[in-house]
């Protein structure tokens, strides 16, 4: 399961490059649709948050906030928390996960912290917000209709010195 | 719809936030403004319709400290609440 998570940053550099998702064409669309799009007030959601780490990391990562109700089609912001209690500076990179895994392709992370390497101080402690969003097209999937609870998981690992890790070229 | 997924039969494919990481706000620039949210979410249980002015201030103080690229605030979804305060002031892109 962790080796999965893992293994999800490379993949999803597979996958962007073959569905050509990720480029800023992509992020100028969404930009688009954020503007247009209307919440739908009658679907409420909640949405729960988990932090993991993996072992090898010796963050102190957890959520700020265990859950928050959003409703698709307006933009939300949550915060998690991280905190270098060693005495060396750390390189953390995150991954993340949603379920149900259908609900996934609803959820959009305008901004956050995740596949790109945060660099914490020893003793060093910042927020880190995620600011996302439910498509409202969430709200006319019939498969989507008994959907009133997504867990969004964070998972920390240690980025360490000389390590290849194939990040997403969406920069 | 069913996707199929090359690699894998059932996993979920981590997409990248639209506009990338956030930098990180190692001196807590912006500390102030969250903790006016988070007091909001505790105040509202948790509701985020209810705490998006306090949002929006968040990512204002951001954009102000280079925490964030500049974008105008329609384009993260507070096109109401920015409507409401140009009327009190001219508005600023």
């Amino acid at each position: 399961m962790v080796g999965l998570s893992y293994a999800a940053v490379p993949l999803y550099r597979l996958y962007c490059q073959a569905t050509g998702l990720g480029g800023t064409t992509g992020a100028e669309r969404s930009a688009e649709r954020i503007e247009r799009m209307e919440p739908v007030r009658d679907r409420l959601i909640r949405v729960t948050f988990n932090a993991d780490t993996h072992a090898s990391i010796q963050w102190n990562f957890k959520p700020q906030q265990s859950e928050i109700y959003v409703v698709p089609g307006e933009t939300a912001l949550a915060f998690y928390k991280a905190k270098n209690p060693t005495d060396k500076p750390i390189i953390g990179i995150s991954t993340y996960n949603v379920v149900p895994f259908e609900a996934g392709q609803y959820f959009n992370k305008i901004q956050c912290f995740c596949f790109e390497e945060q660099r914490l101080n020893p003793q060093e402690e910042v927020d880190m917000p995620v600011f996302f969003y439910i498509d409202p097209e969430f709200a006319e999937d019939p498969k989507m209709a008994k959907v009133d609870l997504i867990t969004l998981s964070y998972t920390f690992f240690e980025a360490k010195e000389g390590q290849k890790l194939p990040l997403p070229g969406y920069q | 719809m069913s996707t199929a997924m090359n690699f894998s039969s059932k996993s979920f494919a981590p997409r990248p936030p639209d506009k990338g990481a956030f930098p990180l706000d190692h001196f807590g620039e912006c500390s102030a403004f969250k903790e006016r949210f988070m007091e909001c979410l505790r105040r509202s249980g948790y509701e985020s319709a209810a705490c998006r002015q306090s949002a929006m201030a968040y990512l204002e103080c951001r954009m102000d400290r280079q925490l964030m690229a500049n974008e105008p605030l329609e384009k993260l979804g507070f096109k109401d609440l920015i409507n409401e305060k140009s009327e009190e002031k001219p508005e600023k892109s």
